[in-house]
């Protein structure tokens, strides 16, 4: 039967000796320390690419006109035709982008204009949130229509939800506004999708950026397995559209952002093995210091363990008892290395360090791992103790 | 009746790592019936402490019997009957006290109790009734160290008597005090024996030896005398 006050008197025993309980635990605190401040690390820099590629699937494929080749042009009909002709890609879209003044009333700001085709928001994961995207017909008939990234609709309107239906001002010809995107916080290729504003491709390239644009074909693959085929595939129907001959160069470029997100992201999370089992072997070799400080603690109690054995203490009773001392020691070193290691986090948001919680769990997980596991040795030979033997030491 | 205690030719020795045998006890044969107050005297390496150990079930015995109410315990290995006989059946007295220095008088006093599962209170309750009764009443909060040595002795027979055992086994008890505080100690363990229990008591005094009822002489890891008479000096 295990007795609560096992506790107490195990507590007991490390207060008697305060200087080297908090000694023998200091290993515990530092190891801990550690693993939160490396989970932190961790975390904050998986965090900041994920928000820094959230606007990128790991499958999409950019398509950009390779400059100073002429005539080198990209247009809607090489997106239809990719679409059409791919096995491996089934989305994608056209875009173009610039800069112009856009006003409602008093108001007026600098703005990144797109010019896009009408499925540029599914592909970018970019979702509305007030009125609705335009149409396949608004882009073919060049309506001036236009929908707002959220900064740019707070900004020209009091509340972005007042911005749907009214007229706006763009390279001073009147634009629709038709919707409002959410908030999205990141930026992709240095624009941030806050502060832009969206009209139809056709639409934009006439009325907006002029037809000198350099439009921009952005495609999925069906699998990220496929990227290498779906690349080479777009390669070879875009020099079909292009006439290319054999011994011309590309008028285009490939890009693939997304093999940039997965390499990014296993960096990240080898660096975040490398730290922790750095911090792994703090804790081993704070775990062998308990065991040392056990082992003393054993030894100087030798004798009180031969009376304890006297007066009817069973072996279970003398285990119990040491074991929970170690467990103790290391618990209350987990904590306490628990309490440090949160409050370090904050200085190490230079390294990106965001608190996580999944550290103060694992390293206090570690503690007691390393307490029981430490412990039971030198608790079990005290238990295994001769009584007469222990009772004539000194 | 069956004797409290019986020993059969009983046998211990202890091995050296070389492996050569240090014969203590050579062939004890012993009885002791309940309600006797019986002392051990004999010359020191005569076996006494061994002898001590094995009725303690500190020890198991290397060969013969080992009786206790009847049963042959002497071989008996398994901790958890022994822990329960050391805790429930025999209290132990030592020379040098052994109390825990960490723990109050009080505390040091209900510890059997703690180990025989029982609850908090009514040991407290106990422990401390006890140390009224050997006049200590007013210091069960105290430390051992800031106790006398006399006080300390009466606190471990306190400790010894928490759980109403049947003998009370005492390992020189009062070597470390004068004789007017040795002479207390005796008092409580006539007290003790008026109460129909045993005590069974090692000295190398004889005027301590005197206030036994029946002296046993030891020599050589054997029992000389089994009715010694104490000399008059």
């Amino acid at each position: 039967m295990f007795k609560l006050e096992t506790i107490g008197m195990a507590f007991e025993a490390l207060v008697s000796n305060k200087f080297r309980t908090l000694l023998s635990m200091l290993g515990i605190i530092i190891g801990v320390a550690t693993v939160i401040g490396v989970v932190s690390i961790g975390a904050g820099a998986k965090a900041q690419i994920e928000e820094q590629f959230k606007n990128l699937s790991v499958t999409s494929i950019i398509v950009f006109p390779t400059r100073g080749t002429g005539n080198s042009k990209l247009s809607e009909d090489d997106l239809g035709a990719v679409l059409a002709e791919s096995n491996f890609v089934s989305e994608g879209n056209a875009s173009v982008s610039g800069s112009s003044n856009i006003a409602f009333g008093t108001e007026q700001a600098s703005a990144t204009i797109m010019g896009i085709t009408e499925n540029f928001f599914s592909v970018s994961n970019l979702n509305f949130l007030h009125g609705e995207n335009f149409t396949l017909q608004d882009n073919q008939d060049r309506n001036k229509v236009i929908i707002l990234g959220y900064t740019l609709a707070e900004t020209l309107f009091v509340t972005p939800d007042q911005a749907v239906g009214k007229t706006v001002k763009v390279n001073n010809r009147q634009f629709t506004v038709t919707g409002v995107l959410e908030e999205n916080g990141s930026s992709t290729f240095g624009t941030s999708y806050d502060d832009t504003a969206y009209a139809p491709l056709n639409s934009a390239q006439q009325n907006i950026l002029g037809n000198n644009a350099q439009v921009r074909l952005v495609f999925l693959a069906n699998e990220v397995e496929l990227m290498d085929l779906a690349q080479d595939e777009i390669t070879s129907i875009l020099r079909t559209e292009h006439r290319l001959r054999d011994n011309q160069d590309d008028d285009f470029q490939l890009r693939d952002p997304g093999s940039i997100v997965s390499s990014a992201t296993e960096t990240s999370d080898t660096l975040a093995f490398l730290l922790i089992a750095v911090a792994s072997m703090v804790l081993l070799v704070s775990g062998i210091g308990i065991m040392n400080v056990m082992f003393v603690t054993v030894a100087e109690r030798t004798k009180e363990i031969g009376v304890l054995k006297a007066i009817g203490a069973k072996q279970k009773d003398i285990l119990t008892q040491f074991l929970l001392e170690s467990i103790m020691l290391s618990i209350t070193g987990g904590v306490l290395g628990i309490i440090l290691g949160m409050s370090i986090v904050p200085f190490l948001k230079d390294y990106g360090a965001i608190q996580s919680i999944s550290g103060a769990i694992l390293g206090f997980t570690f503690s007691v791992i390393v307490g029981i596991f430490f412990g039971f040795y030198p608790a079990l030979k005290a238990s295994k103790l001769d009584p007469v033997d222990a009772l004539r030491s000194e | 009746m069956t004797p409290l205690i019986k020993l059969e030719n009983v046998h211990k020795s202890y091995y050296l790592s070389n492996g050569e045998e240090i014969p203590v006890l050579r062939g004890v044969d012993l009885e002791i019936n309940k309600n006797e107050f019986v002392a051990i005297m004999g010359e020191s390496g005569g076996g006494k402490s061994t002898l001590m150990n094995i009725l303690g079930c500190l020890h198991p015995v290397t060969s013969g019997k080992y009786f206790f109410e009847g049963e042959d315990i002497g071989h008996v290995k398994d901790d958890f009957t022994l822990a329960f006989i050391r805790n429930k059946k025999m209290g132990f007295i030592f020379q040098q006290f052994n109390l825990i220095t960490k723990l109050t008088a009080l505390k040091n006093v209900a510890l059997p109790a703690f180990y025989a599962d029982t609850d908090k209170h009514k040991r407290e309750t106990r422990a401390q009734d006890l140390l009224d009764s050997v006049g200590l009443g007013e210091r069960s909060g105290h430390k051992p160290t800031e106790l006398s040595g006399g006080q300390q002795q009466r606190v471990s027979i306190a400790r010894s008597l928490i759980n109403d055992p049947e003998i009370i086994l005492a390992d020189e008890p009062t070597g470390a005090l004068d004789s007017q505080t040795g002479a207390e100690i005796l008092q409580l363990f006539t007290d003790f024996k008026a109460r129909g229990k045993t005590v069974i008591m090692i000295t190398h005094d004889l005027k301590v030896a005197r206030m036994a009822e029946r002296v046993i002489f030891m020599k050589d890891g054997k029992v000389l005398d089994h009715n010694y008479k104490v000399p008059h000096v």
